[in-house]
């Protein structure tokens, strides 16, 4: 086993604070009537700063199965091992 | 409105290629597996072995309906840009896997779970919340199915001009679905997945570039237009339409996260580092899916200016009907296209379908009415008795209720009440049945009543939602007043520590 230390993502209270904080990014609420110009991308300026945020957490939740996820893998993988070679 | 004339028997010959492709693909998964028919865990859950492609695309195309397609972008445009939230909604989905997937794919694997029942019994070790909680999934999945079995219809008489009536393609598809899942099981219906979500993916990125193109080719001139036709659909959403927003990312993220076929799909999974590796691409798919769907409705708003609500309905049929008549290679694209809508309906129906026989075989059958049975009859129970429910469901869609109809619509509000006991059951230990019981119990009435009445959202926040704060409420508050004392060492073992040896 090369990496015994158990990861679960509900015990990290700064994965959930960080995904609050992204969600009240991808909520327009924040924004004043005018904010509709400029326009980037076609985009008017609150949806493309909405989407840059929903792209944030595709990005940040991706980020997270792979590298704060880890509770059986390297016992499931050791195994797999095992019974490849036997 | 205009019917799709653009591809009537060239639409059959697609359709018939893809049925066999399907039935084809059901054959070889079931042939020389005899363990498929004789376990529960080797039908239902492909002996719990999915490999990453199959996941992943049993997850996309599972999530993803037709439905996503033919209905999204048409609600993209009669809001407008604020239809942006289907990206953020659909992502959040993982964020609330994230939540309790890797303990419960644990425990499922260590106590050889079915279906999500099984974690609710085996936690509770109550046969009310059993039963309650086996009852709002039937209802919920039975009602989505009707969903998808209507959707076939509409969509295939839709893709050849009416050559195939509306009946005969439900009946059609729905056999060709039945063959592939009678002989493959869980494993037909991933490995049909994975075909059915490729042409889904391809379809969608070619649409948009069509779409694109008929509007003279850039994105920039789309929105001036609207700015200047319809304004309200380019404006800063207004503080309700917020509210709903963030109302949607918990109803959609929480319900559809819980659904009993993703569940399942958790159980299936070969390695705990296939079902990350899953979910970390199931992560960018939505702006891929969804976000490519609301930009062909924002498109649409330019196309074909000033639809009504029904009119609108039809706004993927008459985009595809213009880009094919572009030349011959959009209109066999348009055509494969609309063959991928019909195959990503019929991949989100035959995992609902697959999900709900097997509550019939595991739950119904196998905890209440004939515990000791062997797991062939019990398997054989659950496919003849989701035959039965496609004929009830069948008959139902063509002979819709006049009255009452709004039970049928039920779906996410129903689900989304067995969240509490299934999560905050994995980490909590006082939380008791009793307490579950009663909050699923009255959070279920509070969502029924407040759809049944026409609250479907009170200041924009869904009745789903209320009805699950109030579930909330009880579970918690009941928990702490009389706390569940648990002397079953299993269960505490399961609650403490991870590993996987039972």
């Amino acid at each position: 086993m090369k990496n015994g230390q158990v990861k679960e993502p509900i015990h990290k209270k700064w994965i959930w604070i960080v995904l609050a904080l992204i969600t009240l990014g991808i909520v327009p609420w924040y924004f004043p009537a005018a904010a509709t110009e400029p326009y980037i991308l076609g985009f008017p300026l609150w949806a493309f700063i909405s989407t840059i945020f929903s792209i944030i957490l595709c990005g940040y939740l991706s980020w997270l199965c792979v590298n704060e996820w880890n509770i059986v893998e390297d016992q499931e993988e050791a195994d797999k091992a095992k019974g490849d070679k036997g | 409105m205009n019917e799709l004339a653009f591809a009537g028997t060239d639409g059959i010959i697609i359709l018939s290629v893809f049925a066999i492709v399907m039935l084809l693909i059901g054959y070889l998964s079931g042939r020389g597996e005899k363990n498929i028919h004789e376990s529960l865990s080797g039908y239902y859950l492909a002996g719990r072995n999915l490999g990453f492609i199959a996941l992943f695309f049993t997850l996309y195309a599972t999530q993803y309906s037709g439905n996503t397609i033919v209905g999204y972008a048409p609600t993209a445009y009669r809001t407008g840009f604020s239809w942006l939230q289907s990206i953020s909604f659909m992502t959040i989905i993982i964020a609330i896997y994230l939540l309790f997937a890797p303990r419960l794919y644990v425990i499922a694997k260590k106590r050889n779970f079915v279906t999500p029942t099984d974690w609710i019994q085996h936690r509770f070790k109550s046969k009310a919340v059993t039963l309650l909680s086996i009852f709002l999934m039937l209802w919920g999945l039975g009602n989505y199915l009707l969903e998808q079995l209507v959707a076939i219809g509409q969509a295939v008489s839709g893709m050849t001009g009416g050559t195939i009536p509306y009946q005969i393609a439900v009946i059609v598809f729905v056999i060709v679905m039945l063959a592939y899942e009678w002989m493959g099981g869980m494993k037909a219906v991933a490995f049909t997945d994975v075909m059915q979500g490729i042409i889904l993916m391809i379809g969608i990125v070619v649409f948009l570039i069509g779409g694109l193109y008929l509007a003279g080719g850039s994105f920039g001139d789309v929105t001036r237009y609207i700015a200047e036709m319809e304004p309200a659909k380019t404006a800063v959403p207004a503080l309700d339409v917020n509210i709903n927003w963030f109302s949607m990312l918990l109803l959609v993220g929480l319900g559809a996260s819980i659904y009993p076929h993703a569940v399942q799909r958790i159980y299936s999974a070969q390695s705990e580092k296939t079902l990350k590796k899953s979910f970390s691409r199931m992560a960018w798919m939505p702006p891929i899916t969804t976000g490519l769907v609301f930009l062909v409705g924002i498109i649409g708003i330019m196309l074909f200016p000033g639809l009504d609500k029904t009119g609108s309905e039809q706004l993927v049929g008459l985009m595809a009907n213009e880009i094919a008549a572009i030349n011959p290679f959009y209109y066999w694209v348009m055509i494969i296209f609309f063959g991928g809508i019909v195959a990503a309906i019929i991949s989100t129906a035959d995992s609902v379908l697959l999900s709900f026989s097997s509550m019939l075989s595991n739950d119904v059958y196998g905890k209440f009415i004939n515990p000791g049975a062997t797991e062939h009859k019990k398997v054989m129970v659950g496919k003849v008795g989701g035959i039965i429910a496609i004929v009830l469901l069948l008959w139902i869609a063509w002979n819709p209720p006049g009255t009452l109809y709004e039970i049928f619509v039920l779906k996410f509000e129903l689900l989304v009440q067995v969240f509490p006991a299934f999560v905050l059951g994995l980490y909590w230990k006082r939380l008791s049945g009793k307490a579950v019981f009663w909050g699923m119990l009255a959070g279920a009435l509070l969502a029924g009543l407040l759809t049944i009445t026409g609250y479907k959202t009170i200041f924009g926040i869904h009745g789903g939602v209320i009805g699950l704060a109030l579930n909330f409420l009880i579970c918690v508050g009941g928990s702490l007043l009389a706390p569940a004392v648990s002397k079953n060492k299993v269960l505490e073992e399961d609650l403490t520590a991870l590993n996987l040896k039972a």
